[in-house]
């Protein structure tokens, strides 16, 4: 049967954004897209924009400043999103750990699907992430699906058609 | 029957386009790229996403942008008028705009604004080549002017300055500053997330479509020169893609309009007098 599971693998959107990092992972993440580690043949595509994102990719700990849009950021991208901690700043605060202006690694804010060592992390780990994330990814979405079929309805819409849903179901029931 | 099977997959080809064409801007600079599908890989995904709405009109403006531009691409493969395909192309960027006006996100706006800025640059052109091509032919209908040998000669100015323009319509650099993703984060397309973004996705495709469509115009009766023309508009436009960096909105205009415009009143007032 024609299924769509074997073609969104295949299109992994990054978004992102730095919560306060050197720049070395950053860089990295750059790398990672240039021609001589081409992420893009993976149909990677670094869009700056949540809302068509599906990877978070977030570098540094995350000082106070940035905590606030770093939660935005996450809430913005729609389900189903995986998020991917790049170097370790990222994964526990690393030589800024316990510092007096930064919480210790995103994780205290977000939930983090891939843990990405290295001080700075190297492309090749970056790849390796990216690649663990879109299975992740395959497995988040499956489990959404799964999830609309048992309840017949999109629990995951907005409010209103989920009313328009209920209602319709409810008048099935009537009958 | 072989133009409705043409205009009904006219999606499909502007997407297999796009996709072969970001396998060649790799190829250029010593990359593999993405697979030739990726366009619809990225479609397929973009199903299956969780949509945000904003309103009703923004979603409603995407929706009628894609099937304007599908009428569009439409009459010009039937041969219909070629000036009233312009204007038609016209209302589907106002669409566009008027989407983009919609919503109350900053980018958005501002993409809006440079969206109707680069309209006032190439609208002028387009109708210009409508024009140079009607006193080419005598006739403003695009089968008539298919039935004619090749312009090219007697339209080399007007041809360049389409050229010109086909960057600022497909939303390659230099000419990229509507919808420029570093500063403005896509411009009027910020807000749309899942299948909604999938209408603007097809519709960019779509453009392919119109804009290698006019490219063929000028080789006449000619398949060939037409299958020429549009491979080497191809080729130079991703060379130029990949080798220039962005330049800002009002450079676009000045460039566009200067170097564009004044090529093409040349040609009209040559045709004209000669």
């Amino acid at each position: 049967m024609f299924s769509f599971k074997w073609f969104k693998k295949k299109s992994p959107w990054i978004l992102h954004y730095n919560a306060g990092s050197c720049n070395g992972c950053d860089i990295e993440i750059l790398a990672c897209l240039s021609p001589k580690y081409d992420l893009e043949r993976f149909g990677v595509i670094n869009c700056g924009n949540p809302k068509q994102a599906d990877i978070f990719l977030v570098t540094g700990p995350v000082t106070y400043r940035s905590r606030e849009r770093l939660i935005q950021l996450y809430t913005q991208i729609p389900e189903p999103k995986v998020v991917i901690a790049v170097g370790s700043c990222a994964c526990t605060g690393g030589i800024f750990r316990s510092m007096y202006n930064v919480e210790d690694g995103i994780d205290r804010y977000i939930p983090v699907d891939v843990y990405t060592p290295g001080c700075a992390s190297s492309p090749e780990l970056i790849m390796d992430a990216v690649i663990q994330a879109v299975d992740i990814f395959e497995h988040k979405n499956q489990q959404l699906q799964s999830a609309k079929k048992l309840y017949r309805q999109p629990v995951f819409e907005q409010g209103r058609f989920c009313v328009s849903n209920v209602a319709k179901s409810l008048k099935d029931k009537d009958e | 029957m072989i133009e409705s099977v043409f205009i009904l997959l006219a999606p499909i080809i502007g997407a297999l386009l796009y996709g072969f064409e970001r396998i060649v801007k790799a190829r250029m600079q010593n990359r593999m790229g993405p697979p030739l599908l990726q366009p619809f890989y990225d479609m397929f995904k973009l199903m299956q996403k969780r949509l945000y709405l904003i309103h009703a009109p923004h979603a409603l403006f995407a929706l009628l942008h894609f099937i304007t531009l599908w009428m569009v691409v439409a009459f010009i493969i039937l041969g219909d008028n070629l000036l009233y395909s312009i204007f038609l192309h016209l209302l589907a960027t106002i669409f566009l705009i008027m989407a983009g006006f919609s919503v109350r996100s900053a980018y958005s706006h501002m993409g809006a604004n440079r969206e109707l800025l680069a309209l006032l640059a190439y609208e002028p052109i387009l109708i210009l080549m409508a024009v140079g091509l009607y006193l080419y032919t005598g006739s403003f209908n695009i089968s008539m002017i298919r039935t004619f040998s090749s312009s090219l000669p007697q339209l080399l100015l007007l041809f360049l300055s389409l050229a010109l323009i086909i960057p600022v319509k497909l939303k390659k650099s230099p000419f990229d500053a509507t919808s420029a993703h570093q500063e403005i984060v896509g411009g009027v397309e910020i807000e749309y997330s899942s299948w909604m973004f999938e209408f603007l996705y097809m519709a960019k495709c779509l453009e392919y479509v119109f804009v290698y469509l006019l490219v063929a115009l000028f080789a006449g009766n000619s398949l060939s020169l037409a299958l020429l023309l549009v491979a080497t508009v191809f080729l130079m436009v991703n060379l130029v893609d990949n080798s220039t960096a962005r330049v800002k909105i009002q450079d676009l205009m000045k460039m566009v309009l200067g170097f564009g415009l004044i090529l093409s009143i040349m040609n009209i007032v040559g045709l004209y007098f000669v």
